[in-house]
């Protein structure tokens, strides 16, 4: 043994782009960013709605009529749809259901949370828009 | 039997020499069934005595030989060489951890968060041996089984982004095995334990990235465990608010 001088140690920082190194990373990334559309949706929406608190149905559906509004609507929906469908799937993932000896799989999770999205989705347009 | 070559470039950092880490390369022959740990020792004994990694036990249970190969976290006695045919293999240090020479990391941080959770059986009064053991049925055994079978080899913090820009957190493999001993039955540390994996730098940190159950060898599902223990001590809060003596 001896000598028991101490080396200095190599030490390594995160880069700021550590999440192009993987696929894996990156579509984490991409899933944590999409969180920013439906936020951002979110308000366009409760200013939609207090349009129409204050005003008239009339004045919210022009609103929502904005190509603007339309366009970053659809891109939105896009990412909305992303968020929901690697959520749902990361919800099967920490909470799998035990069904008699064997458990659910995330894609289980997926697919019903897809199946009640679809019709909250009906029911929320049918009241909005068709009544 | 023809022998085919593996082109193998590995990080060099010696302390004493160097202020920077480089790559060095080497040209290795090997077998059908030779893995990257086995390259490593080729090297060692017949081109660079130098070179300094750490192994054991060869076969998947020690988890001593992790490394980044071709960037992921991988065990050296894991990865074949064949599987990488025709290119050149790079084996960097595990990620996220200081690099003490070559391929050795300093894993002192983990074993002091290793220590932190107390992996072992907590009883509030120990029975006499006279009294025989403390039972367990197979369900109950199967609320934590997987999360036993953690081999300490730090793959999934070298995999974990989180851990990389702060090593505060208390990182996968360490909540795994803390939620080991919380699901025992056995087991009566509950008190002891919630207070580590729930303090700000305890599982609230994780944000699911999730690859360190893609990379763990051994088929444990960490994120499961960091998630799991959230889900106990967000219920738990709920019932101390609730219930007056903390719905015990």
């Amino acid at each position: 043994m001896g000598d028991n001088k101490r080396y200095p140690e190599l030490r390594r920082r995160v880069s700021p782009g550590w999440w192009t190194a993987s696929r894996h990373y990156a579509m984490y990334m991409v899933r944590e960013w999409t969180s920013l559309f439906v936020a951002l949706y979110s308000l366009i929406f409760i200013y939609g709605l207090s349009l129409w608190a204050m005003g008239s149905r009339a004045d919210f559906l022009n609103f929502l009529k904005n190509p603007a509004i339309i366009g970053f609507s659809l891109v939105a929906l896009v990412f909305t749809l992303y968020h929901a469908v690697t959520w749902f799937y990361l919800l099967g993932a920490i909470a799998p259901v035990k069904i008699g000896r064997s458990r659910t799989k995330p894609w289980q999770a997926l697919i019903l949370n897809l199946v009640l999205l679809v019709i909250v989705s009906y029911i929320a347009i049918w009241l909005l828009i068709f009544r | 039997m023809s022998q085919d070559i593996a082109t193998i470039r590995v990080t060099r950092y010696r302390p004493e020499k160097d202020s920077k880490p480089y790559f060095q390369e080497y040209k290795v022959p090997y077998r059908h069934d030779m893995v990257v740990l086995d390259a490593l020792n080729y090297i060692k004994a017949e081109m660079d005595g130098s070179l300094t990694y750490r192994w054991s036990c060869r076969m998947g249970v020690c988890g001593s030989c992790g490394a980044n190969i071709d960037g992921e976290p991988k065990l050296t006695c894991a990865s074949f060489l064949h599987d990488f045919k025709g290119r050149t293999i790079t084996v960097e240090p595990m990620a996220n951890f200081p690099v003490v020479k070559d391929l050795v990391v300093d894993m002192e941080d983990f074993m002091d968060k290793l220590v932190k959770i107390k992996p072992w059986i907590i009883r509030d009064k120990e029975t006499p041996p006279e009294q025989g053991e403390y039972k367990q049925s197979a369900q109950e055994l199967e609320r934590y089984s997987q999360f036993s079978s953690c081999i300490n080899c730090m793959l999934c913090y070298a995999a974990c982004p989180i851990y990389g820009l702060n090593e505060k957190f208390l990182g996968p493999a360490a909540t795994a095995l803390a939620y080991r001993y919380i699901e025992d039955s056995r087991d009566q540390g509950k008190d002891v334990r919630f207070p580590v994996v729930h303090e700000m730098e305890g599982v609230w940190e994780c944000t699911l990235v999730g690859e360190c159950s893609v990379v763990c060898p051994k088929g444990v599902d960490p994120m499961l465990a960091i998630q799991k223990t959230k889900i106990l001590g967000a219920t738990n809060a709920i019932k101390s608010i609730l219930m007056p003596r903390g719905g015990r």
